[in-house]
């Protein structure tokens, strides 16, 4: 069948979210050619439809690739722009701050408790979000409303890749998708401390997400991942959850080498008599880090593993 | 007299021991009487610095809870009053969640404004509350404390709805409350602004005992109505905010222990008020060494277990109290 590949895999270049301007006009271009196609053929739904299975157990069904994307996850805001499917992004949550060029898409609000009318303004053909227990009722009315969803989870390193081919194949994007994830997959494999090296000879590390009270981050989160292939070793790994509030006794009892926190400045808590009781804290053995590729799992985290490397390999350094 | 303070007392240290025993470090009893003794020894950080202001600062905090729902109940003849009921938490929050939003989030700058919010909510509350020619109205204090609290928490909703992600998590741990930031500075900022109110309210003990009568009674008794009135209100608000600007919002204590001591002594506030600061303080101790240890490395919000614990506490003894 001549009009047989709606899905443009063959003919969508995969962009590289650095390429700028240049690969955003080429894909413009190719969505144009690809709408020429479909508008040509007349019935895209005949072409064969898209079936995928979400991680709610969903089994989600396109008659096209979507064209008009609503994502309420940073994260997969993040991914449709790195696989090159940004053009198709038409609604986005108020948190997004990650691809720059996403700020210029229109925000539906929040998205862990997502408004189904502000995301029906935008007309989409799919609309993506977190699964839990907040946006289950409006994954209930955009289905009786017949609006496709793809409920996903994206709290791991290991989801990123997934997660990549899942809206690679939403929305006609595989070849991009597929060259993110497997970069991603080299970079990370390419920057990660072995995990053969001994756990003695790791630092150990209190990730400090707030202090007043302490609040740490467990076994659940992707920054524990991204710190165990940093060379370190979180000293609240057995918290299964993603974060949880800690005693500061709990913290003494585990003696962190190092205090790592994210943007935050750190430095007065050694005035605090109450945490000087911690050694690291007593020692100013801390280390910050900034930037948004510490706020979700995305293609950025390989870099977010190598400059927490450089921040611990400067710590012991400094010691 | 010994019979009926000893049981307390009892209690009180009881609590004080298991505060200073128990933690997410193990410590044997030998080494925790060590550290109080020796300043040197190798456990003495974790134990002086860290169980014991909590242990002195949930004792204050817990105590000034008490004492504010006993001198409440009496001032407003409500056993539903407690220092939450009359707007100061809503205050206090609201002042909190504006300093977080706005990005004061110092170790300061939040019980400061925590503190003017309460202040300010009293304030308003206060002048609601006021009938013709300044006497104190306490039915239209009650609704007023109602009304100030349910919008203090929808500006606090709004807030917390339009700020950004990290702003919003902040402020959600700091209205969740609880003694883990306990510190010695925390509990001479306690300290300072609990003590006069609390010499304040025991010396109004007796008036006290006169209003929970009734106004008019109180008044043909010989208390001076107005003025007691003013000053048990100013008196429970600096305790409440000191209170909640320290740790956060904590409940059930102020409601529940003015009920149980007046079940087991009696409605006579010289003994009622010491008595819920002794109960009020035990409580509070012991919910936070719950709070720290049950699920240990993970802290539970001290609310959680004074509400857990508190509550079926209160149904029992109400239930005799009703047999």
């Amino acid at each position: 069948m001549a009009c047989s590949a709606p899905s443009g895999a063959a003919v969508r270049p995969s962009s590289p979210p650095e390429d700028g301007r240049l690969s955003l006009r080429r894909s413009w271009i190719f969505t144009f050619l690809l709408l020429g196609t479909l508008s040509a053929c007349g019935h895209p739904a005949a072409s064969g439809t898209i079936s995928l299975v979400d991680d709610a157990g969903d089994t989600v069904r396109l008659s096209h690739p979507a064209e008009r994307v609503v994502s309420l996850i940073p994260a997969t805001t993040e991914l449709l722009f790195a696989i090159g499917a940004g053009p198709e992004v038409v609604g986005r949550t108020r948190f997004d701050d990650w691809p720059p060029s996403a700020a210029s898409v229109p925000s539906v609000g929040d998205g862990l408790e997502p408004s189904v009318e502000a995301i029906l303004s935008r007309r989409p053909d799919l609309v993506v979000l977190y699964r839990g227990a907040g946006t289950a009722d409006a994954v209930a009315r955009l289905h009786a409303l017949g609006v496709p969803t793809l409920v996903v989870r994206t709290d791991r390193l290991a989801d990123v890749p997934r997660i990549a081919r899942l809206l690679g194949t939403a929305t006609g994007h595989a070849t991009g998708a597929d060259s993110v994830a497997a970069r991603f997959t080299r970079a990370l494999d390419s920057v990660s401390v072995e995990p053969s090296a001994p756990p003695a000879l790791r630092p150990s590390v209190l990730l400090l997400a707030w202090d007043d009270p302490p609040l740490t981050i467990g076994a659940g989160s992707f920054l524990d991942e991204l710190v165990a292939r940093a060379g370190g070793r979180n000293v609240f790994h057995d918290i299964a959850a993603a974060s949880a509030p800690v005693s500061l006794e709990a913290i003494v009892a585990r003696d962190p080498d190092v205090v790592l926190t994210f943007g935050a400045d750190s430095s007065t808590l050694a005035t605090r008599p109450e945490w000087r009781t911690v050694r690291a804290v007593r020692l100013g053995h801390f280390v910050v880090v900034h930037g948004s590729e510490f706020s979700q799992p995305s293609p950025r985290s390989p870099q977010a593993v190598a400059e927490l490397r450089q921040a611990l390999l400067r710590w012991e350094r400094s010691r | 007299m010994m019979r009926r303070w000893l049981p307390l007392v009892v209690v009180a240290v009881i609590a004080a021991l298991a505060g200073l025993a128990f933690g997410a470090v193990r410590l044997s009893p030998g080494e925790v009487l060590r550290a109080l003794f020796d300043a040197s020894a190798a456990s003495a950080p974790i134990v002086r610095d860290l169980r014991a202001p909590r242990v002195v600062l949930g004792f204050l905090i817990g105590g000034s809870l008490a004492v504010c729902g006993a001198a409440l109940q009496a001032l407003v003849r409500n056993p539903l009053a407690d220092p939450y009921l009359l707007g100061l938490s809503g205050g206090a929050g609201l002042g909190a969640v504006i300093a977080i939003a706005a990005g004061a989030t110092g170790a300061w700058s939040v019980p400061v404004a925590a503190f003017i919010g309460t202040v300010a909510a009293v304030a308003l509350v206060y002048r609601l509350g006021l009938a013709a020619g300044g006497r104190i109205d306490t039915r239209a204090l009650l609704l007023a404390g109602v009304v100030v609290s349910g919008f203090a928490g929808a500006i606090m909703t709004a807030i917390i709805v339009l700020s950004p992600a990290e702003q919003l998590r902040d402020a959600f741990l700091w209205l969740l409350g609880g003694l883990g930031r306990a510190s010695w500075r925390s509990v001479a900022v306690m300290a300072a602004y609990a003590v006069l109110p609390l010499l304040l309210l025991a010396r109004r003990a007796r008036d006290l005992d006169l209003l929970s009568l009734g106004e008019e009674s109180a008044g043909h008794l010989g208390a001076d109505v107005e003025p007691v009135k003013r000053q048990v209100v100013v008196a429970t608000a600096l305790l409440t905010a000191a209170a909640v600007a320290v740790s956060g919002m904590i409940g059930f204590v102020g409601l529940v222990v003015p009920h149980i001591v007046r079940l087991a002594r009696g409605p006579l506030h010289r003994g009622l008020l010491p008595a819920a600061f002794i109960l009020g303080g035990a409580m509070l101790v012991l919910s936070d060494v719950l709070a720290r240890t049950v699920l240990a490395p993970v802290e539970l919000p001290v609310g959680v277990v004074t509400a857990l614990v508190g509550v079926p506490l209160f149904a029992i003894l109400l239930r005799r109290s009703l047999a």
